[in-house]
């Protein structure tokens, strides 16, 4: 019995472009999208951890139904903590987002929380994911996807430090909190953020690493030429987009 | 409305005469009329529905999981469900086991135990990922129970205390699409991507009764000519009790009076040639292999109990 492929990692590895999706909570709302996500080459499903409510308790469950469909399950987790992290990939989760890190330390945090010894220190124990797979301890650490987000003024500051540490796959460049922390709270669009960010993916790339990217469909354009490999999306758009068009009809139709 | 749609309403009604089960829908052979007369109107529709399904989806090739136990009865060949899971991390965990030593099915238990549809899609997702048949127990003869609980994503449904034939045909008529029955068609978890569900389920689905009362042995003969039930499940501890033996079902299993009633159940399910389902422990299995029956259950009980008393044991002989 083989561990199963991490897609995302399998596709950036490859040099592709892997794209997930985020907006679910529950994991039957998955199994209903895996053959969409199946017919048209999405990667995996974000796990919202840092901010809503996929926990140890539910985990199982949300990444069994990405399993079913080949889907890589990306949990992002509210704290840079080791025992968080490995605790996190133990239940099932095959990628792990690590929000607000800042310097080359906290980065190795996490290669220390997600990576097995010589690596790093994750705890030995085998995995949901591991279930039956004989050989899980050795190839574990080929298949865990570790990203770190980078989100500060202070990550920009210190990026090539950051851009040195091994074993992280894709470095996030998200956009609202950098520009909080540049003082433009809300403010996302404006010159001085976008900007800034634009030199951190055009580094990013310069030194040889992934770069990932909070994507709507009109900055597909824009990420995809800094040279973004990892693009989250969301489903709210799609069905705002959906509701609109429908009730647009009906409206037209009801008149 | 058109006249026509007005006209086919009423045939239904006058044909059909209410929208509930009753003795006079099972003794129509199942299939009422007027399903015959609507049965073209179906096709149209479902292969309406199946065109859309593919082109949003634009289906590369997701076939319907494959139920292993119906797989199996059908070659001859014994299948085996264990029960003793309430909770997806433990199926999932339990996988590898089961595929190691060729274990078919996971039973879940809706008559006595919490399954229920909340529940459903997470433990029989969990089932999925070892290709084990989520086989559910529920605790009502009832048409909407049943496909519902199909819906949620059990592939194989049994149904306690079917007496008669009619009741038999009940757990049909909610188990089967039209023409075979009445469930309502909708696509279960288990069609999520599957482009002829409609056009399959109803050969994936497995259907169990229990025959498990002495009125139910009375009535065997005509219960056994009900078609597309794939085992009738003879279970010990019920069947006791309706003959005045209450206590441990694999106890009141050896009362010779249950025996005897019991076996001769088994040798008529066979004599039929249908397939007959047990329960039974490691002890009783010879027995019940031997009266032909080609579905168990099991229960993970023994097994703790087992590992329990044999690990305290060398806990004991080591501690003095």
């Amino acid at each position: 019995m083989n561990l199963r492929p991490n897609r995302a990692k399998e596709k950036l590895n490859a040099g592709e472009v892997a794209i997930v999706v985020g907006g679910f909570n529950s994991p039957d709302d998955i199994d209903a999208f895996g053959p969409t996500a199946n017919a048209n080459d999405i990667a995996g499903v974000w796990l919202e951890g840092e901010h809503a409510g996929v926990d140890a308790s539910t985990l199982g469950n949300l990444t069994r139904a990405c399993d079913l469909w080949g889907l890589t399950p990306v949990c992002r987790i509210n704290e840079n903590s080791q025992g968080l992290i490995y605790r996190t990939l133990d239940c099932g989760a095959q990628g792990i987002v690590v929000p607000h890190v800042n310097n080359a330390a906290e980065a190795r945090n996490v290669v220390d929380g997600g990576k097995f010894p010589p690596i790093g220190k994750r705890g030995a124990y085998t995995s949901r994911q591991g279930h039956g797979v004989l050989n899980y301890m050795q190839v574990a650490d080929d298949y865990s996807l570790l990203v770190i987000l980078i989100e500060d003024i202070i990550a920009y500051q210190n990026l090539d430090e950051i851009l040195e540490v091994d074993n992280i796959d894709v470095f996030f460049v998200a956009p609202s909190d950098f520009a909080a922390s540049m003082g433009h709270t809300g403010d996302n669009g404006h010159p001085e953020v976008v900007e800034t960010m634009n030199d951190a993916f055009r580094r990013i790339e310069a030194a040889g690493r992934n770069s990932g990217a909070t994507c709507a469909e009109s900055e597909i354009p824009r990420y995809l030429d800094l040279g973004a490999k990892f693009l989250l999306t969301s489903i709210g758009p799609w069905l705002s987009q959906g509701a609109a068009s429908f009730m647009s009809n009906v409206n037209a139709h009801s008149k | 409305m058109p006249a026509s749609i007005q006209k086919t309403i009423d045939q239904r009604i006058s044909e059909l005469g209410h929208a509930t089960f009753t003795e006079r829908d099972a003794s129509a052979n199942i299939i009422p009329n007027h399903v015959k007369s609507l049965q073209h109107v179906r096709q149209i529709q479902q292969s309406r529905n199946l065109a859309t399904i593919r082109r949003s989806v634009a289906m590369s090739e997701i076939k319907l999981r494959p139920n292993r136990v119906k797989e199996k009865i059908y070659a001859g060949e014994v299948a085996v469900s264990v029960v003793g899971f309430t909770h997806p991390d433990d199926i999932d965990n339990f996988g590898p086991i089961a595929n190691a030593n060729g274990i078919d099915a996971v039973w879940l238990e809706g008559e006595h135990a919490g399954v229920d549809h909340a529940n459903l899609g997470n433990l029989t997702r969990a089932c999925d990922l070892w290709g084990l048949t989520p086989v559910v127990r529920i605790n009502e003869n009832s048409q909407g129970l049943i496909y519902r609980t199909l819906d949620c994503g059990a592939q194989a449904i049994a149904v306690p205390h079917v007496n008669t034939a009619a009741e038999a045909q009940n757990v049909v008529l909610g188990g089967k699409f039209p023409p075979i029955g009445r469930r309502g068609n909708y696509a279960s978890r288990q069609g999520h991507g599957v482009p002829n569900y409609m056009e399959l389920a109803d050969d994936h689905s497995l259907l169990i009764v229990f025959i498990e009362d002495i009125i139910a042995y009375q009535n065997l003969d005509e219960i056994l000519e009900v078609e597309h039930i794939d085992i009738f499940f003879v279970a010990p501890g019920d069947f006791a009790a309706s003959m005045g033996h209450k206590g441990i079902w694999d106890q009141v299993a050896n009362i010779p009076e249950v025996a005897e009633t019991m076996e001769d159940t088994f040798r008529r399910i066979q004599a039929a040639g249908r397939i007959a389902g047990a329960t039974c422990g490691k002890a009783g299995l010879q027995r019940y292999l031997d009266l032909g029956a080609k579905f168990f259950l099991t229960t993970t009980q023994e097994w703790l109990d087992d590992g329990a008393a044999n690990f305290m044991s060398i806990v004991k002989s080591h501690t003095g």
